[in-house]
């Protein structure tokens, strides 16, 4: 069990140390492998050079973003209350590495800070891949709420890319014209 | 659809605000008659708004400072950062926008290549969207998205350049403003009007004989539209100087590709009037003028920041030479955020802002001479006497060099073979024609090292 109102307000109150720019090729200030392995060590848990290789990014489009949301998780992994209720070491690892690939995918990282719906999204998905539920609910109560929450967060992704699409269609198609093409007048030309 | 109404809506849309005035200097540029073949059509395509907001927009550039030295991004970046990352598809599929400039990962032209379409804001307009097209020396084209509006502005950042050495553009109704000047197999060639400017005329012509009916009309219909502005290139210039012009204009503006002294020196003695050098990239747009007394090219641009970077993306220390990497613009269907232009200099400050040095397009490339590695700059200022358009100085594997000169220039041969033997040690250098028209990669070697 776990304290659901405590640990959104620990995301809400996130150090801007955690939100700093994760490292990736060289570009950034932050070393998240190292963050991490401090993070399992809490759980006394600790990782191969392999599984932390994934924390090492190597490309910004691929890695920035679910690098970012490892840090955020970190923080709040780091909770006391949370390291004290045991959960097996494998989930802890599980959850820094596939859910934090999972849920950066569809969401920007630092919505999980500053958006109370998305840290109730954040907080909730650690907890059940951690094996936890909130207080007060049972297990069926806590995964319908889940499924709620990331549901509405797919759905809405879904319609954000589906515009991105029709949005990049329209560009080249206003590229292709030929009053486009013919462009328009200028002083001088490269 | 009925032809003519077709071609009208056309019109209408090539120059909205068009008074009979501008019809008939439209229709003096097209049926003189010594007017070239002209083959496309373009127009200012601006809305009467539009024309107001370009005249403060003018104003708002003339006045404005560069507000920044090398290093320190002025204060509009990082909001100008977080805007790209909440509505450019590119930036926002990377996350939350970064808290310093320095951790937007660079973009190249390979970038904009891959999906331009990516790099366009979600709020650009697209009902009017156009585009340009630029090669750059890889030969590689790119498309530029662009608006109206955005190439108007062009002519803003040219006023500034010349109110710099106090020229103001005067030419109004019933005169002729710029003549732009092409000389290539093909050329986009066509008329307009520049609202801004009363609707004085505008025309972009090939000075190439096959765009003409006779190559004698290219001298008179010149002198005929005696323009206040030819923009050109070396390479168009360099024809121009032959032409027997008799009313020169108030001014040269050049661009797109390096302007070496000795063919600005003959220019300037021809004509009789400055001759404006100007780094432009169609990605871009103006970016800096030369100024002899400032050793380089001054900024133009009040809403540019200009970084040097390194090969692997790290900014390079005070005084040496990097890419040019800028953020900003004015474009606001392509937003820049630290994006490589594929050119070299170094920055320094001056009273008026930041100056690039030592400007050269591409990668810098080493050649070993009498005393050891030199840099192309050195290079370059072996050559900077003769009234060369463009060359190509290859280096080869034993060391031997070839100059290609473009035909015009075959004269000063033996002169610049000369100028390079005192690099390179007698007999080391021979002296080719140069067969392309357009731009060529000006420095290249197969020697070891030459990269580094």
């Amino acid at each position: 069990m776990a304290d659901l109102a405590a640990l959104t307000r620990r995301l809400a109150e996130t150090p801007q140390e955690f939100l700093a720019e994760p490292r990736v090729a060289g570009h950034g200030e932050v070393a998240v492998a190292a963050l991490v392995n401090d993070v399992l060590r809490l759980y006394g848990a600790r990782a191969g050079a392999a599984a932390l290789a994934q924390f090492e990014g190597v490309d910004a489009r691929a890695d920035r973003n679910r690098l970012a949301l490892a840090m955020i998780m970190a923080w709040l992994l780091a909770d006391e209350a949370l390291s004290a209720a045991r959960p097996a070491q494998e989930d802890v690892i599980a959850a820094l590495s596939m859910l934090a690939r999972e849920l950066a995918a569809v969401t920007r990282a630092h919505a999980f800070v500053h958006d109370a719906e998305r840290r109730e999204e954040l907080v909730r998905s650690v907890l059940a891949r951690l094996g936890l539920r909130p207080h007060g609910e049972t297990e069926a109560q806590s995964a319908d709420r889940l499924s709620a929450i990331s549901a509405l967060q797919r759905r809405a992704l879904l319609d954000a890319s589906r515009k991105a699409e029709a949005r990049a269609r329209k560009v080249r198609e206003a590229l292709a014209r030929k009053l486009a093409e013919e462009s328009a007048d200028k002083w001088t030309r490269e | 659809m009925n032809t003519a109404c077709t071609l009208e809506a056309l019109h209408k849309e090539r120059f909205p605000t068009l008074t009979p005035d501008g019809q008939r200097m439209l229709d003096f540029l097209l049926s003189h008659p010594c007017a070239p073949l002209y083959r496309n059509r373009s127009g200012n395509r601006l809305l009467q708004h539009e024309v107001e907001a370009q005249l403060a927009y003018e104003r708002e550039v003339a006045s404005a400072p560069i507000g920044w030295t090398p290093g320190h991004p002025p204060d509009w970046v990082m909001p100008f950062v977080a805007q790209a990352y909440a509505g450019v598809p590119y930036y926002r599929a990377h996350g939350a926008a970064p808290r310093r400039l320095a951790d937007v990962r660079p973009i190249g032209r390979a970038d904009l290549a891959a999906d331009v379409a990516q790099f366009v804001p979600d709020d650009a307009p697209l009902a009017r969207m156009m585009q340009f097209r630029t090669t750059g020396t890889t030969g590689n084209p790119l498309v530029i998205p662009s608006h109206p509006v955005v190439a108007a502005r062009y002519a803003a950042f040219h006023k500034r350049a010349l109110r710099r050495i106090g020229i103001e553009p005067a030419h109004g109704r019933g005169q002729v403003g710029v003549v732009l000047l092409g000389f290539q197999q093909r050329c986009f060639t066509y008329v307009s009007v520049t609202p801004t400017m009363d609707e004085s005329g505008l025309a972009k012509i090939n000075l190439h004989p096959d765009d003409w009916r006779h190559s004698d009309d290219r001298a008179r219909y010149l002198d005929a539209l005696a323009p206040e502005i030819v923009a050109g290139d070396p390479i168009s210039f360099t024809e121009y100087l032959t032409l027997p012009v008799t009313r020169p204009p108030r001014t040269l503006i050049s661009v797109s590709m390096q302007l070496m002294p000795g063919l600005r020196a003959r220019l300037e003695q021809r004509f009789g009037c400055p001759v404006l050098d100007i780094y432009s990239l169609g990605e871009v747009g103006p970016v800096g003028v030369f100024d002899a007394a400032l050793g380089g090219h001054l900024l133009l641009q009040p809403g540019l920041y200009v970084e040097l970077l390194d090969r692997d993306g790290a900014p390079t220390p005070p005084g040496v030479a990097g890419e040019i990497t800028v953020t900003g613009g004015f474009n606001f269907c392509l937003p820049l955020l630290r994006y490589r232009t594929g050119d070299h200099a170094t920055l320094a400050t001056s009273a008026e802002g930041p100056v690039l040095i030592g400007l050269s397009g591409r990668r810098p490339v080493r050649f070993m001479t009498l005393r050891g590695w030199v840099n192309n700059i050195d290079v370059t200022h072996a050559l900077e006497p003769f009234p060369i358009s463009h060359f190509n100085l290859h280096q080869d594997a034993d060391r031997t060099v070839t100059l290609r000169l473009a035909p015009a220039a075959l004269g000063c041969a033996d002169a610049a073979r000369v100028a390079l033997e005192g690099l390179f040690g007698t007999g080391t250098v021979r002296v080719e024609p140069l067969d392309a028209q357009d731009k060529t990669l000006q420095y290249t070697s197969d020697l070891a090292g030459a990269h580094e």
